[in-house]
């Protein structure tokens, strides 16, 4: 590592780049969001960010946002945590078989994702065939264009995440401890709650945190599998964009996903900063 | 005692994984089977099969002007993603200088900033300097801002083992600086340079959310045309097109394992 001067010739095409295509653009967005709603307001006039908290479609659709995601983490958690056990216990041949198959959806566009669920979830797709077949329910019933179809598709999308993030610190638990601990009479039950769970927090948290601040800010799943009854923030943005033609407003809910996404990387600088410490 | 517990506990991992990773390909087989249904209609499982909706999406003047839109996207955005990543990777794996924090966070910030946010953003710019006809410009400027951060990371672990002294010592038997680059760094980092320049590729060939903002007017890409497409049109065209994207995706896809491997996933 050279110490010292600041390497210029190399530094400056990449910062000028991101200074001129992401810094001015969020900084013109915040300038369009604060723009005075009257004629003789100043700048910056607060009216519009605090007006998507307000108004009843904007305070609705933060709801739901905030509701969906966590409903989605929280599935994300408790789907991933077998999945990634059982990964971490295959033998290396199924291993990359399985991780494969984890990897691979997550690669694959929003759009034909979205599309696959559309006729899975249908009236006459497969899982209201199925709810049929089990006497759960007598009729198709709508799981698709509502929440329900959201959940379904942003679960399929983060889902991966979280298996990635408790796979990384699964692997890392040493064998040796779960030795240790049996042959000083801790039972496998005991194993698992005394020993995996908390070994795997630092990775369960960081996933957690992955998939909500992502379930918050995903925008093809949710417009393509909510339809139009059930904006959430982002797709809102797009309809005032592109429907009202309202880019103040837009802009507003802009800024306030922008400061989500900030919040939730400090948030998850911090947690990991600390995990690292406490779990070596 | 502890035995059932540990053959039942076992076993409901198991069945609970095995659903759970079902549910993972499900949308995928589903997609591609119903993709050579021969009814008009979509179902599953379909009534009889046929491969007249790949003649129909092969016919669509929409897939291929769309198709070649979102080719071109994706090679030019990840050539300068992939020329932005080195110049950045090398930055941050060389040098320590006043800032280099914040230099980090600038070329990593993409990664926190919402899609959305992102794109709405840049069309906004555009807007106001009167560039929003200009789609393929928009869209190459979005989507190597995005994707630059991958080319990076990837670049970077690979550059994170190299010894220097293998360069200065270069240097010192009287390699230029670049011929230093070109003969010892470079062919060590292609494997992190492979890796990020497919990472960056699938990226943009995929994106929706940027895309759906900058291409609004022209330069429509395939999944933003896919999306019009799968909300106006009832016929399994589309799935066509979906399965088409998915043989795409899965040949990059055993291009990363076969070349570098999984691990370019699993470690972030």
């Amino acid at each position: 590592m050279k110490a010292g001067r600041f390497p210029a010739s190399l530094a400056t095409p990449v910062l000028l780049a991101f200074a001129v295509f992401i810094v001015a653009p969020c900084v013109m967005l915040l300038v369009k969001g604060l723009e005075p709603t009257a004629e003789t307001g100043e700048w910056p006039d607060f009216t519009n960010v605090l007006g998507v908290f307000d108004s009843k479609i904007g305070q609705q659709a933060l709801n739901r946002t905030i509701r969906i995601s966590l409903i989605v983490t929280a599935v994300c958690m408790l789907a991933g945590y077998p999945v990634a056990l059982f990964i971490s216990r295959c033998g290396p041949r199924w291993r990359g078989l399985l991780l494969a198959v984890v990897i691979f959806p997550f690669l694959i566009s929003a759009v034909v994702r979205a599309f696959g669920w559309t006729v899975l979830l249908g009236d006459s797709g497969l899982a209201n065939k199925g709810l049929i077949a089990l006497g759960l329910i007598e009729r198709p019933i709508a799981l698709v264009q509502n929440e329900i179809g959201i959940i379904v598709g942003e679960t399929h999308l983060l889902m991966p995440y979280m298996i990635l993030s408790l796979l990384a610190v699964l692997q890392r638990i040493d064998p040796n401890l779960r030795h240790a601990a049996e042959s000083l009479g801790a039972s496998p039950v005991s194993v698992f709650w005394r020993i995996v769970i908390p070994l795997t927090l630092p990775g369960l948290l960081t996933g957690t945190l992955l998939v909500f601040s992502l379930a918050m800010t995903a925008f093809a799943t949710p417009f393509l599998l909510g339809g139009g009854r059930t904006p959430i923030l982002t797709t809102l943005l797009y309809d005032y964009a592109f429907t009202l033609f309202d880019w103040r407003l837009a802009a507003a809910i802009g800024i306030v996903l922008l400061i989500l996404g900030i919040l939730f990387v400090t948030i998850h600088r911090f947690v990991s900063s600390r995990g690292m410490r406490s779990y070596g | 005692m502890a035995d059932f517990f540990l053959r039942s506990g076992r076993g409901l991992v198991t069945v609970m994984a095995v659903f759970w990773l079902v549910f993972l390909v499900a949308p995928i087989v589903v997609t591609l089977a119903s993709s050579f249904t021969s009814s008009t209609y979509l179902t599953f499982p379909p009534p009889g099969w046929s491969v007249r909706w790949y003649l129909s999406a092969f016919e669509s003047e929409w897939v291929w002007s769309t198709f070649w839109n979102s080719v071109v996207i994706a090679v030019v955005s990840t050539a300068i993603a992939v020329a932005l990543g080195i110049a950045a990777a090398r930055v941050l794996a060389r040098h320590r200088f006043y800032g280099r924090g914040a230099f980090e966070y600038a070329v990593l910030s993409p990664l926190i900033i919402p899609g959305v946010v992102v794109g709405f953003a840049l069309l906004n710019v555009s807007v106001l300097i009167e560039t929003q006809d200009a789609g393929l410009l928009n869209l190459i400027i979005g989507h190597t801002m995005v994707t630059t951060p991958f080319t990076l990371r990837s670049v970077w672990s690979s550059m994170a083992g190299n010894d220097l002294s293998l360069e200065e010592a270069a240097q010192s038997l009287g390699a230029t600086r670049w011929s230093a680059f070109w003969l010892i760094v470079f062919p060590l980092i292609v494997p992190g340079i492979v890796a990020g320049a497919i990472i960056a590729f699938t990226f943009s060939f995929n994106d929706v959310t940027i895309s759906a903002f900058l291409s609004a007017r022209e330069a429509r890409t395939l999944p933003v045309e896919l999306m019009s497409h799968i909300e106006y049109l009832p016929d399994p065209t589309p799935a066509a097109v979906s399965s088409l994207m998915i043989v795409i995706t899965l040949a990059f896809f055993l291009l990363v394992e076969r070349t570098v491997g999984l691990g370019v996933f699993a470690d972030r």
